[in-house]
């Protein structure tokens, strides 16, 4: 108990004028033991739910809504220790399964993606993108021996383990695959100085760019990389040394890059905080961010995403915090929500959320759909706006 | 600024039976001002100084304040815990005592002795400064990298004895961050006497407490790196062991973001007792600079989380007894400054400490703070609080 967690809970600011309306999807974290949560959750601007998806493993590390009205979800099919490849914590989001399920909660397409981790998306073509710590993709020893940065002597049981980017049809055959370390330049693509030696580059986001190619958060070299799909070439490296430990890399429509900048390990001593940055790629220069008023009130060690609205306004998650919010382009909250659902996230108590998604009142997959909060009368009772106190006032002194 | 977190004040908690009785006296970050207050959160004494903090204040056993206050205009005022002036204040917040020095830093002890120990930076030689490694080159100040000094200062401003660090510790096997600033080497950030007269010591960007043998300065003890991450406030219990409030900042390997209180014991290095890590508060406490530990005599220990300027005290078995949110939005910040409610440190005393028997009288209803300010500083106090509903 603190005063974080008897903080205001549910929706804690709304102002319909300015900000973006649209539904909100999201999958809080939670483990198999707690049983209370197995649930995706699309909710209105009001706080209240809409609709729900059962699940039946956690998330690992989100789901979006399709435009057929379908959930893709990445689900934990095992945990590190069920896996038995020596994995640490650091290798935290292991996904495993991706599902397809309907509006009514039926399973109808599944494959198995072994050593899934984080991110994953859906191509033009329908095929699917996906990060993966696959064995495959261990760094071969004289190329790790050349990998420069980070602590000396904290390999995984002596390897360096490279991610692998892997595109599946929906038969599930993978059709093309990139591994890292043949791509990277182990002199320029340096790791984080504070960082173990077990992940190089750690990837935590994929996006598939306009221009057909691939936009990489690697998270472990401080940096925003761009690949060539067709020749798997690194062709940009934007962010260095402006960026810490992102998170969720997309490109805007205007061109620019937006992304989680979380400042773990920032360079500076002040005290830490996180930003949203728009990086234009052509000069690497910010040229937007919203940061908090003292900056270190925002703040997500790990995890954290950023979404653009169609009005300019940007949807934020801390994720430590679980807590979501809007912005606009002038850094003013429009809206404001903090995750109640408290459950058990590696054997703690936690509201924590990876991403969340909003999707407007007019997308495709929401058409025809019953998306009356009546439905849930009982979850919003206990869950929804009048379940929380809005106004509360200051005690004592 | 985040309506979630800003939202709630004041004291959230108070288990009257668990909680160790007495007055809480807090420094935030922002404004010149140090508050005194009781443990249902009423305004028992307050002391408007000429000076931002620069950022401790300590209640001495003879009922003065002592306050390390921040010169703006000083050459290093842009560093962490930049300071450059002590004060001591009578309980009516006049100056009966102050030492000045653009150098001075963070934190003070006052010694048995009655001299006073400050903290110094002092420029460290080029040739010294080139084989310290790590931190980007370019981040010294106009070419220089800061080194520690301990001095000890008699109440006449002379100075007694003196302690420098490059003088001691080898800059190439003294750890340090690898991604902070070069503005400073290791960034000390807290010192005190040791009741055997050595001095403890911390340096934030080595991640090491240290006790300094005080007749020959060689290092007798230290521990922290791989255990510690840019940690706060060591001090010595009454059983010998240390505690210390570890930020968690830059740490090595994977960050979740937490903070941890330890209690060392310095004789093994063996780790005692803890709270936040590991626990199941896990990411709900978290300071990454600033914050302090106190462990006080029922065996409580009072944690500052500085960022959050949250005040909290917990039992032994990590149960929380009492919490308090900085709540004094009295101030528009400086010019160029960012709002904020965070707090420097905070401590407890009894109420059966020497320096509250003068003068304390522990109010029974709400009530203004004593002659301090001044009649229109009051009102605009009294109605700014007013209009956040107070």
């Amino acid at each position: 108990m603190s005063v974080t967690k008897m903080g205001p809970k549910g929706l804690i600011v709304y102002n319909p004028t300015k900000a973006y309306n649209g539904y909100n999807l999201f999958c809080p974290f939670w483990e198999p033991l707690y049983t209370e949560a197995k649930y995706c959750w699309l909710m209105d601007m009001e706080g209240r739910f809409v609709h729900r998806w059962r699940v039946p493993y956690p998330p690992g590390c989100h789901g979006i809504l399709l435009p057929n009205g379908n959930l893709l979800y990445a689900g934990n099919l095992k945990t590190i220790q069920e896996l038995g490849l020596g994995w640490t914590e650091e290798f935290s989001g292991v996904g495993g399964i991706l599902l397809e399920i309907d509006w009514d909660g039926n399973i109808v397409w599944e494959a198995e993606v072994p050593c899934q981790g984080h991110d994953f998306t859906v191509m033009e073509n329908g095929h699917i993108m996906y990060i993966a710590w696959d064995p495959k993709g261990i760094v071969p020893d004289e190329i790790a021996a050349r990998v420069k940065g980070g602590r000396p002597g904290t390999e995984l049981n002596g390897k360096i383990w490279g991610d692998v980017l892997i595109e599946i049809d929906r038969d599930g055959n993978r059709v093309w695959e990139w591994l890292a370390y043949e791509h990277l330049d182990p002199e320029v693509d340096t790791l984080c100085p504070l960082e173990n030696r077990s992940q190089w580059p750690y990837l935590n986001s994929v996006w598939i760019c306009r221009d057909g190619n691939v936009l990489l958060s690697t998270r472990y070299l401080n940096q925003v990389t761009k690949i060539d799909y067709k020749t798997g070439k690194v062709i940009g490296r934007y962010g260095r040394g402006k960026i810490f430990h992102q998170h969720d890399c997309r490109e805007l429509d205007n061109g620019n890059i937006l992304l989680f900048d979380n400042g773990t390990h920032r360079h500076e001593y002040e005290p830490e905080y996180s930003r949203v940055v728009e990086l234009d790629p052509g000069t690497d220069e910010v040229v937007w961010e919203y940061k908090a008023n003292p900056p270190s009130d925002f703040f997500s060690a790990h995890s954290g995403g950023c979404e653009r609205q169609p009005n300019g306004n940007t949807v934020i998650i801390e994720t430590a915090k679980g807590r979501m919010f809007e912005v606009t382009p002038g850094g003013e909250i429009v809206w404001e929500y903090v995750n109640p659902h408290y459950t058990c996230y590696r054997g703690r108590p936690s509201n924590q959320i990876w991403r969340v998604h909003r999707y407007s009142p007019d997308y495709p997959g929401l058409k025809g759909k019953d998306l009356n909060p009546e439905k849930l009368a009982w979850v919003n009772r206990i869950w929804g706006p009048d379940a929380f106190p809005r106004d509360i006032k200051p005690c004592l002194f | 600024m985040s309506y979630a977190r800003t939202s709630l004040k004041g004291v959230m908690f108070y288990d009257s039976v668990k909680a160790y009785n007495g007055v809480t006296l807090f420094t935030p970050m922002e404004g010149r001002d140090v508050w005194l207050i009781d443990m249902m959160g009423r305004l028992v004494n307050h002391w408007r100084t000429p000076y931002q903090p620069g950022c401790d204040a300590k209640l001495l056993p003879n009922g003065n304040l002592l306050y390390a206050g921040k010169i703006t205009s000083g050459p290093l005022a842009g560093l962490e815990g930049a300071g450059g002036i002590l004060l001591e204040l009578d309980w009516d917040g006049n100056v009966v005592w102050e030492c000045k020095d653009p150098y001075l830093h963070h934190t003070f002890d006052r010694m048995q002795n009655g001299n006073t120990l400050v903290l110094k930076w002092v420029k460290l030689p080029d040739n010294i400064a080139g084989r310290v490694k790590g931190g980007d080159s370019g981040t010294e100040i106009d070419g220089v990298m800061w080194g520690e000094a301990i001095q000890e200062i008699a109440i006449d401003g002379k100075l007694v004895w003196e302690w420098v660090a490059h003088e001691h510790l080898d800059p190439d096997v003294t750890p340090r961050c690898p991604v902070c600033p070069r503005s400073t080497w290791i960034h000390a950030n807290a010192v005190s006497e040791l009741p055997d007269g050595n001095i403890l010591v911390s340096f934030a960007k080595s991640d090491v407490i240290a006790i300094i043998d005080k007749r020959t300065g060689d290092i007798k003890w230290q521990w922290g790196p791989g255990k510690l991450a840019h940690q706060h406030c060591p001090t010595v219990l009454d059983n010998g062991n240390i505690l210390v409030f570890d930020n968690g900042m830059h740490p090595g390997g994977f960050a979740w973001g937490f903070s941890t209180v330890i209690e060392v014991n310095p004789k093994n290095n063996e780790i005692v007792w803890e709270y936040g890590g590991g626990g199941e508060e896990c990411l709900d406490f978290y300071s990454s600079t600033l914050g302090s530990c106190q462990r006080l005599p029922n065996g409580n220990t009072l944690i500052c989380e500085g960022t959050t300027g949250r005040i909290f005290e917990i039992t032994p078995a990590l149960e929380l007894v009492w919490e308090f949110a900085n709540n004094l939005p009295l101030y528009e910040p400086p010019p160029g400054q960012t709002r904020s409610h965070m707090v420097c440190s905070a401590y407890r005393y009894g109420m059966d400490y020497s320096g509250l028997k003068r003068t304390v009288s522990i109010p029974t209803e709400r009530q203004s703070a004593p002659g301090t300010l001044s009649e229109t500083e009051e009102k605009a106090v009294r109605a700014r609080l007013g209009a956040l509903g107070y």
